[in-house]
């Protein structure tokens, strides 16, 4: 009797492991004290409840923190966790070091290890509100007294169907980075600003020097960064990526203008031979390279690249240069793909947690405090010798109040990097396609891959296989 | 003696079997409790997995809105799936390049090792230091090795080979992955071999020695054969591991270029988070399993046979 006792509590404890282990659903549902999944805490009872004080009641959230290598940008953060908590301190903030990875994402969610606000970028917004991994905050913003001063260009990219899904940090038309001073020691002369994909061409072919490692440009040709990288060049050539007619998604970019990119590439690897040797690079391979002064150009959102080149690269400030993407031909547009930062609530926390998140996020936004924070912030960087590299683009209008206050501060201190006036006016940002984008840029990527292993590719065959696929194996599955 | 009567005396009379079931009874329940902690880490951590991941491959995953049963339409979009041919063909080649390039180079280099009379100790700490870098750094040296205008090529150029794209150059890419591996890794199965090696009884040697036996004929009779059990393990699991390999061919060129190193494990990898398709990842992963079982159920054959001891 005693030996089937002890059986049958081992299996009990078997039994209460694995429940506990398991989710039991396969999903978020059940989520205890945070609340269902996607689904906000619903009243039995029939009364109204009464308003509740929030400041009144015990919140913990978490949030977003950048990586250890921002040390700046870690000691803003600090700083305004201070400040919030001087006035919430009912506020426990965690801070957590999960920085948003589109690989990861799906993990997090499903293991409810998320946190409550968390960072994405510009790509995402679509992509998170359909999987409902971002909390609709369109009821937050309403109250929000500084909703009509958010910049709409960064704002849009997270309204879908008329829903807020996200918060505008900062963002970019990616342009392209040059380093000024390579090109003077080659006595290669610097392009006009409106400046054509020839001239780019030319100026790259005049700089590059392969046998000293040295490329006129690196756009990046390694993961799903070098079909982003190209798309640029099929925006500037007036071509898109899709079209939506009634819910009805398809690939329109097998066109003249894909194919006129694609020949630019093929030109800036097989007749000026100004791309890198080994041309396998991703993001960070790209802008090492440029802050090593291993390459000229690189095509990116210009703060990241500008960023390291004078923080970790080592280079002055009046070395560097931010161009907006070359025309197809003088007088054309200068589009740059869209892109930015954006920090979306997590859906699966409680209502109190959202609205504590909200405003955390948008603590700092339009207030006099966080200028004084972004001061102090700059003047520690002048005594530690390291820069301050704005965004292009913000979540207030340039022109707002806040905009030319914020000017006016950036203005007063040498280590703050200014970018170009005339690059300014003439940088356009177009948003990405609505759906499927990362998918298309990987499949884009084995295209340019074979464009630079292959010099004679035939570009239309890689065009009529690739839009073929991106067309049946995901934008046919778009329901309409 | 009077006390050993009295003992026996006071004992309960049981025949033979009650004796023996008896024993058994408690030996089963002992041995069961110690079993249980691994029964259940194994259940929690292996085994549920394995049929998780079979019952997902038969459902659309969604960790939101709930799981949808739709059949075999995943292993339908496998077979459809042109990368995975691609894939499948890429992992073969890697595995064979792995044996060719890799798979004696341990083997070798422990033979050496056991021949030194001095700097034994040296020569197998310098052989395993390669194993402890972490991959960050043996990707960012190894770059830097394979660069155009790198130590590798300034060589080539010297010697008028000229230089190699070990990177972007499709026939030269699965290769540059497998030497990089090989360096870093061989480390680990030299030890094992030169541990093998060494337990050979001399006199074997000597014996052969005195029959005038040379250093190829003493490795070749009788080293050899000594360690064959090694040879076939290490054999097994490079292939085992080979076959799922993915991790530098993501991280170096993201299975690149288009398409060159793309293997079977890294297109789960994509299906599963770069596109979110847990479904088909998880039909690829039991297509994966089922062909690994075959060569499990090799090994556990050759063990069984007293081929690995």
């Amino acid at each position: 009797m005693k030996k089937y006792s002890i059986v049958l509590m081992s299996l009990l404890v078997f039994t209460l492991i694995v429940s506990a282990c398991s989710s039991g659903n396969g999903g978020n549902k059940g989520t205890g004290n945070k609340g269902g999944a996607n689904t906000p805490p619903t009243e039995t009872t029939s009364e109204p409840p009464a308003e509740e004080d929030i400041t009144q009641k015990k919140v913990k959230i978490s949030i977003y923190y950048p990586t250890p290598d921002l040390v700046e940008a870690r000691a803003l953060e600090d700083d305004k966790i201070r400040r919030f908590n001087e006035v919430y301190p009912n506020v426990e903030i965690v801070k957590s070091d999960w920085q948003y990875n589109p690989n990861e994402i799906g993990i997090k969610m499903a293991a409810n290890e998320a946190p409550t606000l968390f960072n994405t970028y510009a790509t995402e917004g679509k992509f998170l509100a359909e999987k409902g991994w971002a909390a609709d905050i369109t009821e937050l913003f309403s109250s929000y007294e500084f909703e009509d001063q958010m910049n709409p260009v960064l704002q849009d990219l997270f309204t879908i169907d008329g829903k807020k899904y996200g918060i505008a940090q900062r963002g970019y038309p990616t342009g392209v980075v040059v380093n000024k001073k390579l090109l003077e020691n080659k006595n290669v002369e610097l392009p006009p600003f409106n400046w054509t994909w020839e001239q780019m061409l030319q100026t790259a072919q005049a700089v590059s020097e392969p046998n000293a490692g040295i490329s006129g440009i690196a756009p990046m040709g390694k993961g799903n960064e070098a079909g982003w990288n190209w798309t640029n060049f099929l925006f500037t050539a007036g071509g898109d990526i899709q079209q939506v007619n009634d819910g009805k998604v398809t690939a329109i970019f097998n066109s003249e203008a894909g194919i006129k990119a694609l020949e630019f590439y093929h030109k800036l690897k097989w007749e000026a031979n100004a791309i890198p040797q080994d041309w396998a690079l991703g993001w960070g391979d790209a802008v090492g390279a440029f802050a090593q002064g291993r390459t000229a150009m690189v095509i990116a959102g210009p703060d990241g690249p500008v960023d390291q080149a004078l923080n970790q690269g080592g280079m002055s400030i009046e070395d560097i240069l931010v161009y907006p993407i070359p025309a197809y031909e003088q007088g054309g547009k200068h589009y740059g793909v869209l892109g930015g930062d954006f920090l979306v609530i997590n859906p699966n926390a409680t209502q109190d947690e959202q609205k504590i998140a909200f405003y955390y996020a948008t603590f700092d936004y339009f207030s006099d405090n966080g200028l004084e924070s972004l001061e102090r912030n700059i003047q520690e960087r002048v005594n530690d010798n390291k820069f301050f590299v704005p965004a292009v683009l913000n979540y207030y209008k340039a022109d707002s109040e806040y905009g030319l206050k914020e000017t006016e501060l950036f203005n007063k201190y040498d280590n703050v990097y200014q970018y170009g006036q005339e690059t300014l006016e003439l940088i356009d940002g177009k948003p990405e396609s609505q759906y499927n984008t990362q998918d298309f840029y990987g499949s884009m990527t084995n295209v340019i891959q074979e464009v630079f292993s292959s010099k004679n590719v035939n570009l239309q065959d890689q065009m009529n296989v690739v839009e073929r696929f991106v067309q049946e194996k995901f934008y046919d599955t778009i329901e309409p | 003696m009077e006390s050993i009567e009295a003992e026996q005396l006071k004992r309960p009379n049981l025949n033979k079997s009650q004796k023996q079931r008896s024993f058994k009874g408690k030996g089963y329940l002992g041995g069961f409790l110690f079993v249980l902690p691994a029964l259940v880490i194994f259940g929690l951590f292996l085994w549920l997995p394995i049929f998780k991941g079979v019952f997902n491959s038969f459902y659309i995953i969604d960790f939101v809105k709930g799981n949808t049963f739709n059949g075999f339409a995943n292993y339908k979009t496998i077979f459809a799936d042109p990368n995975v041919l691609i894939s499948i063909k890429n992992t073969l080649y890697y595995m064979a390049l792995a044996l060719v390039i890799g798979f004696w180079v341990p083997i070798f280099f422990a033979l050496c090792i056991s021949e030194m009379r001095r700097f034994r100790g040296i020569a197998r700490v310098a052989a395993y230091l390669p194993y402890v870098v972490p991959f960050v750094v043996l990707y960012g040296v190894w770059r830097w090795l394979y660069d155009p205008v790198g130590p590798i090529n300034a060589v080539l150029k010297m010697i008028g080979i000229g230089q190699i794209n070990f990177m972007v150059d499709r026939s030269w890419s699965m290769i540059s992955i497998v030497i990089m591996e090989t360096w870093q890794s061989f480390g680990s199965a030299l030890l094992i071999y030169l541990a093998a090696i060494l337990s050979v009884p001399r006199d074997w040697y000597e014996a052969a020695e005195i029959d005038g036996a040379g250093i190829w004929h003493r490795v070749r009779y009788i080293t050899l054969p000594a360690i064959r059990n090694q040879i076939v393990l290490l054999l097994m699991l490079q292939l085992i591991a080979t076959s799922q390999g993915f991790q530098t061919q993501y991280a170096m060129l993201d299975g690149g270029p288009n398409n060159a190193t793309l293997t079977y494990a890294l297109l789960i990898i994509r299906y599963a988070f770069v596109r979110q398709d847990y479904g088909v990842a998880s039909a690829l992963g039991v297509l994966m399993f089922l062909a690994l079982s075959i060569l499990a159920i090799i090994q556990y054959r050759m063990n069984n046979k007293g081929g690995i001891q």
